[in-house]
């Protein structure tokens, strides 16, 4: 097992997102790209999110594409389902591709508390996975497993800066082993703000996964940018580059890159 | 008995004729409402207050200032908007109702 501790980029990225902080003014920012939100309203509460995923992992190449759609039974109580498609190919092998695992998903806001320009959510969500990809091609495009993912989303949002976190714990069955999921991050505009909105927004953003069992940690840091064009539409794009990674020397990341849209339909 | 009967016809109808008479003079002091919107700190959010409040009777359209925290609403000529209905939609789209006002007609 060989850990991986790229601080130099660390160090840089911080550094540029805390410039990008101070320079950006008072003004809103839009959604995490990968973290969790607790605002579940606009473009979050009735839209579709999708997103291409391009993973290169040693001899591995992955293309994911999720569909995700959230609806709201009220502006605190949210529930949605997750399909993915998958692509993926070992040493340049033929790709398997199809329907990965597909999810559902609640999240309920139990605690609010509003200010002028400024609001404090935390909600909790629960996942649940089904084995629904196939596993009896090489390579697997399923887990074979379901999986119960439980935990808590926090954000601090005001009209001068959004802080975001999630941490989750993963349950799984089929003798996978079960894992903690954490991610934090904020953003800040660079166009003034406005509704309907017209925005550039710039995040810098974490995630994590603690793997029990096999006592492995994976730890990434994602700039992204957004770009919101109007009340229904938005895309985003962004890289994920690993600050600690735990796995075999052959299995390491290379680049994991997104580019994505959410439309607002509900 | 005719009589008392004609009596309180006329009556009704001037009472009647009294609250008719009171609405139009209502209407014309609030042709804006201003509604303090707490939690409103993102402009990607804003879209869900926007379609309830205009669903709100008597809302001809909406205004958001997401900086002042602060959403305007013009009321259709001749109509009133009750301030319990602001208030409700408000909470619905997710949000906190703060201070109603009135301001001047422009």
């Amino acid at each position: 097992m060989v850990k991986t501790h790229n601080f130099p980029i660390f160090h840089i990225l911080v550094f540029i997102g805390s410039i990008l902080f101070l320079i950006s003014g008072i003004r809103a920012q839009g959604p995490p790209v990968y973290v969790q939100t607790p605002i579940l309203l606009g473009l979050d509460g009735g839209g579709v999110r999708t997103f291409g995923k391009l993973i290169k992992k040693g001899n591995v190449n992955i293309y994911l594409q999720p569909v995700v759609v959230p609806y709201n039974i009220t502006a605190k109580f949210q529930m949605g389902g997750i399909a993915p498609f998958i692509s993926k190919s070992v040493n340049e092998m033929e790709a398997q591709t199809g329907l990965g695992d597909m999810a559902l998903f609640a999240k309920y806001v139990f605690f609010q508390k509003d200010g002028k320009g400024k609001t404090f959510r935390v909600l909790a969500r629960v996942k649940q996975s089904f084995p629904t990809g196939k596993t009896n091609v090489t390579p697997a495009i399923g887990t074979g497993s379901y999986q119960t993912l439980t935990g808590l989303v926090a954000g601090y949002v005001t009209t001068k800066f959004g802080v975001y976190g999630d941490f989750g714990y993963n349950y799984t069955s089929a003798g996978l082993p079960d894992n903690l999921v954490y991610d934090f991050g904020f953003s800040v505009p660079l166009l003034p703000q406005q509704y309907p909105p017209n925005q550039i927004n710039l995040s810098l953003e974490f995630t994590g996964n603690y793997i029990f069992g096999k006592s492995s940690n994976n730890f990434f840091v994602a700039p992204a940018i957004q770009y919101i064009a109007g009340r229904r539409v938005l895309f985003e794009t962004g890289v994920q580059l690993p600050l600690i990674e735990d796995v075999e020397p052959g299995q390491k990341t290379k680049f994991m890159v997104l580019l994505g849209t959410r439309i607002l339909i509900f | 008995m005719k009589k008392l009967i004609v009596i309180l016809s006329f009556l009704v109808f001037l009472g009647t004729v009294h609250i008719k008479a009171q609405s139009p003079s209502d209407t014309l002091v609030h042709k804006k409402v201003e509604v303090n919107v707490d939690g409103l700190s993102c402009p990607f959010c804003a879209y869900g207050l926007e379609k309830k409040a205009i669903g709100i009777a008597g809302v001809d359209s909406v205004k958001i200032d997401v900086e002042k925290g602060l959403m305007t609403l013009k009321v259709k000529d001749g109509k009133v908007i009750a301030e319990d209905d602001i208030r409700k939609q408000v909470k619905k789209a997710g949000f906190t109702p703060g201070e109603i006002s009135y301001p001047d007609p422009d």
